[in-house]
């Protein structure tokens, strides 16, 4: 009886942690229904109200697979040889043009390494790299160092531009991956215009420099969006969104304002403290690094913390005059209220969470905000996510929408330390003469003010700029790792050096496509399901009905293995799922036909039993790891929906050997004990 | 309810039988293989395909027609399961989505009567199918490769030998089924995709099981029976052990027809495919399974008894 409780206490904590597992997609499910019913505005305010909820369901639930749920999968291919064309000092030999062209044709069906083929072909015709690249001083080795460094640049490039691109296109899960020498894998579920995808994987990154709207510009603008929102909530009469929602977060709205009094004194006095590393971001010309200027920036930061207060100041003013105008409480901010005071302080702009940001996005887009929305005005919002208070910020900035340069005045961008002064990470950026002459004039004309590095409308940096740069060569300071410096750099090489993109593979199903394969994948199963059921029960009578529960017993245990892995469910993994059923089946079938074969012998039932799962014991185990086997090589060896097969295969076994050796052999134990008759057919 | 209770069947007599028509089929196979072939799916031969629903019936004359003047010539189009859903496929890739765009935009213009749905896009490179052949060709040796191992700590290696032989036999015999169908059965359209792939690795799977299972009761017999004939203790294993075989293999086949018949298109070359394996799977794990091992057995025997009798002359 002792071992029997250890048993069913195990199984009990599996069949709960299961449930568990598998509520959040039973959750999702339902939400997603309820959704659906609502149109219009009603939609809307139900996403509002129920965000987190709704963010926790997905977060959880069982992932489909795009075949499943419709989507895109492709397959870049990085242009290397275009990059190694680009960078080479001549370019009409045309020995080297013939070279480059047959490199193509081999990079289409080779994954190997291009540089080295690359050398083999230039050894044919007696050629180096040196005949086309790099100083005459260098050695061969340093250039093919060179030019090594330069294609996986530019591949780690190409991927932290789609992952930045994918991310502002705002795909629910999206995936990408590096595979192989010079392949990303990108996978949008839910995608379903595949045109727009397609432009914006492939388009060339935009790389700009963009000045800030500050101070009172960018109050004024914060306000009217707050004041407009506020009158529009009114006027609909329901608070807009949740009134539960509002009201939580006005209490905490009300408690930052008195913060951001206390710690506006505090912030003035211990300015020198250095907590606010990005504050110290500064452009500054890299021949002058004197202890002075960096006090100096220090200064300036200090004034962009002050300007944020101004903005908070007014937000306290706005509700003053709501007060006035209406019966509602005086702190009614819908729009301040989504930020976080604390850190928006620190960072010196308005910082939201996540959460909050895909609200202020949504507002973003009302007609109402759009139309008050000053015409010169971008938003966009900081690469670089705080990690604070259990949740993930970014900093919003109002940027000049007209941009000042481009990226394509960039010619270098390194990432080192600050060796003179400060030992701190710095990038060194270069420009072309044309730029030199634009950029000297941008940053006279703005000393003091913040410039923004934007690639692909996210905003990788915001230096202030402390001094016209006349040579060409600035020096951006600041970043908290060499990890963000070398971000910076490969952000700013973007502009010089753009990795094409190509696009190799691609695959688009359709929703309707996924929900017409799950009816079918399900229908399949449950019909599969019931016949195999109703077998059992005719062939082997009552424990056949046992074997049925110990099959529905492994459908949750796999549904639950695979919502715990945060596992794909695809196509071939419903053919999984149902194969699963069937070695249920096979082994349960295995048991009982020992049983009986014991029973005819005349042994009473209690050793027939014992004996016949002794004996099929050695039997179980050497036919489901020989499948686990064949599953890992299939996991290892397949891609997309194959892979979510193996997984769902892998699965099942383990479900099945646990419900069929533990479980099944409990359930008879304890029925044994109470003197119930078991028949096997 | 019992079935094929207490069955004294000669198996292993008739195994000689059994070899030449595994062999048969699998010479007749491979010679349609070689002359038809199985049509490669877009996964390994690379292209464009798109998989449309229109709203009323197409012709695929027309539609060819008109990707002949889009300057798309030679596209395939297959109907599946009426003339609303039909699938276009050519060999070209072109850049980007370029030949995509231009199925669409030519169908477009010129059916401008019969809107249509893009239900599913798949642009494949050469350098994919290419890789997914390799991968195809690795995952199935490794996975033989695997079985033969494991077994080998759990049997005699003959058997662990004999298991993998019968597993190649249900490979070949499976490809050779799916190549004599496609070619008898127009409607059918298999293709060698991923999924059919995964089909052929789950039989693998499944098949030695079966075989597996028959071993462990030859293995257990052995004991309790030393002074019998071999292949009459493997002929005793495979009858106690048929009515299980019987079972199981038929109700995992139940459910593989279930998804053959109800499972949607994608499901159709894994179950299909799957639903041979698990025939040719039962059959090898007595007829070349277990017939390897008996043959073997009485090799060894026989050359055993001629070296004792030249020992003792």
């Amino acid at each position: 009886m002792k071992k029997n409780l250890t048993r069913i206490v195990i199984t009990l904590i599996f069949v709960l942690a299961s449930i568990i597992y598998i509520y959040p997609t039973y959750k999702d499910y339902s939400l997603g229904k309820q959704l659906s019913s609502l149109t219009g505005n009603d939609s809307i305010d139900f996403v509002t109200n129920n965000a987190e909820k709704i963010r926790d369901a997905r977060d959880g639930r069982i992932k489909l697979g795009l075949d499943l749920k419709g989507g895109m999968y492709v397959v870049l291919d990085v242009d290397v040889v275009k990059l190694l064309e680009d960078v080479a000092k001549t370019k009409d030999d045309p020995t080297f043009v013939k070279i480059l062209e047959d490199l193509k044709v081999i990079s289409e069906t080779s994954d190997e390494n291009i540089l080295t083929i690359f050398k083999q072909k230039l050894a044919e015709k007696g050629l180096t790299l040196k005949n086309f690249y790099g100083e005459i001083t260098d050695d061969e080795s340093a250039i093919e160092k060179k030019l090594q460094d330069a294609i996986d640049n530019s591949i780690d490039r190409a991927i932290s531009v789609v992952r930045n691109r994918v991310d502002r296109y705002g795909v629910a899960e999206p995936q990408i991956q590096k595979i192989g020498g010079k392949r990303i894998i990108v996978e949008l579920p839910g995608v379903s215009n595949p045109d727009d995808v397609r432009k914006l994987l492939q388009g060339t990154a935009q790389l700009t420099f963009q000045l800030l709207k500050e101070g009172d510009a960018e109050a004024k603008i914060l306000n009217d969006i707050n004041k407009t929102l506020a009158k529009l909530k009114d006027s609909t009469g329901t608070n807009f969104s949740s009134s539960n929602l509002l009201m939580t977060d006005e209490s905490k709205t009300k408690e930052t304002i008195t913060k951001v009094d206390t710690t506006k004194k505090k912030t003035d006095s211990k300015e020198t403290a250095g907590q606010n590393k990005d504050q110290k971001k500064d452009v500054k010309k890299e021949t002058d690094k004197t202890k002075k200027d960096t006090s100096k920036t220090k200064k300036d930061t200090l004034k962009t913390k002050k300007d944020t207060l101004k903005t908070k100041k007014d937000t306290t003013n706005l509700s003053d005059t709501t007060s006035e105008s209406d019966t509602t409480k005086s702190q009614y901010n819908p729009f301040f209220e989504l930020f976080d005071a604390e850190l928006s302080q620190s960072a010196g702009g308005p910082v939201a969470s996540s959460l909050n940001k895909e609200k202020i996005e949504r507002i973003l887009k009302m007609d109402a905000i759009k139309a008050i929305l000053p015409s010169d005005v971008q938003i966009a919002w900081s690469q670089r996510v705080i990690e604070a208070k259990g949740d993930k910020f970014q900093v919003m900035y109002l940027l000049k929408k007209d941009a000042e340069l481009t990226g394509k005045v960039v010619t270098d961008a390194r990432a080192t330390f600050d060796q003179q002064s400060t030992g701190r990470p710095i990038v060194e950026m270069e420009m072309n003469s044309e730029g030199t002459a634009d950029w000297a004039r941008i940053t006279g004309a703005n000393i003091n003010k913040k410039c923004a590095i934007v690639l692909d409308g996210v905003v990788y940096s915001a230096p202030v700029i402390k001094n016209k740069i006349t040579g060409g060569r600035s020096m951006i300071e600041g970043m908290a790792n060499l990890e963000e410096a070398k971000l910076l750099a490969i952000v700013l090489q973007s502009g010089a050096l753009p990795a094409p993109l190509k696009i190799i593979q691609e695959r688009s199903v359709g929703p309707s496509l996924g929900e017409d394969s799950i009816r079918k994948g399900l229908t399949s199963s449950l019909l599969a399901l019931i016949f195999v059921a109703l077998f059992m029960i005719v062939y082997y009578r009552f424990g056949g009905s046992i074997a049925d529960l110990a099959l529905f017993i492994n459908v949750l245990f796999v549904l639950g293995i695979m919502a715990s892995f945060k596992a794909t469910f695809t196509v071939p993994g419903i053919a999984g799922l149902i194969l699963t059923l069937g070695m249920a089946v096979d082994t349960n079938v295995l048991i009982f036909e020992r049983i009986r074969e014991e029973l005819l012998t005349g042994k009473p039932l209690k050793s027939a039993l014992e004996i016949g799962y002794k004996k099929a014991f050695s039997a179980i185990i050497d036919s489901h790891l020989t499948s686990v086997i064949t599953g890992i090589i299939l996991y290892i060896y397949g891609t997309g929906p194959i892979k979510g097969f193996a997984v769902t295969l892998l699965a099942g076994i383990c479900s099945n050997l646990f419900t069929a050796i533990v479980i099944t052999h409990f359930i008879f134990d304890i029925l044994l004990e109470k003197g119930k008759k078991l028949s096997f057919g | 309810m019992r079935i094929f209770h207490n069955t004294q069947i000669d198996f292993l007599g008739k195994r000689k039988l059994f070899y030449v028509v595994s062999l048969v089929f699998i010479v007749v196979g491979m010679i349609v293989l070689s002359i038809n072939g199985i049509p490669r799916g877009i996964d390994f031969q690379g292209g464009t395909e798109l998989q449309m629903r229109f709203e009323k019936d197409a012709n695929s004359s027309d539609i060819r027609s008109i990707m002949d003047n889009a300057g798309l010539p030679g596209m395939e189009i297959k109907t599946m399961g009426d003339e609303k859903n039909l699938l276009l496929r050519t060999p070209i890739q072109g850049e980007g989505q370029t030949v995509a765009d231009k199925i669409e935009g030519a169908l477009k213009d010129n059916l401008k009567d019969n809107p249509f749905q893009v239900m599913r896009v798949d642009k494949v490179g050469p350098k994919i199918g290419k890789e997914l052949t390799e991968n195809a060709l690795k995952a199935v040796i490794f996975s033989l490769f695997g079985i033969l191992i494991y077994l080998s700590f759990r049997f005699q290696f003959v058997y662990s030998l004999g298991a993998v032989i019968a597993l190649f036999h249900d490979v070949l015999i499976t490809i050779s089924a799916v190549a004599i169908s496609d070619a008898l059965i127009p409607g059918l359209r298999l293709e060698l995709s991923q999924t059919m792939l995964a089909a052929f690795l789950t039989l693998i799977g499944f098949s030695v099981n079966d075989t597996v299972i028959i071993f462990d009761r030859i293995r257990e017999n052995i004991k309790l029976f030393k002074n019998e004939d071999i292949e009459k203790v493997m002929n005793k294993s495979v009858n106690a052990t048929l009515s299980r075989t019987i079972i199981t293999s038929g109700t995992v086949f139940l459910t593989v027809l279930v998804l053959f018949l109800f499972g949607g298109e994608v499901l159709r070359d894994f179950s299909f495919t799957f639903g041979i394996g698990i025939i040719t799977g039962t059959y090898s794990s007595v007829f070349v399974a277990s017939s390897i091992v008996v043959d073997w057995k009485h090799f060894r025997l026989s050359k055993d008894k001629l070296t004792v009798a030249a020992k003792r002359r």
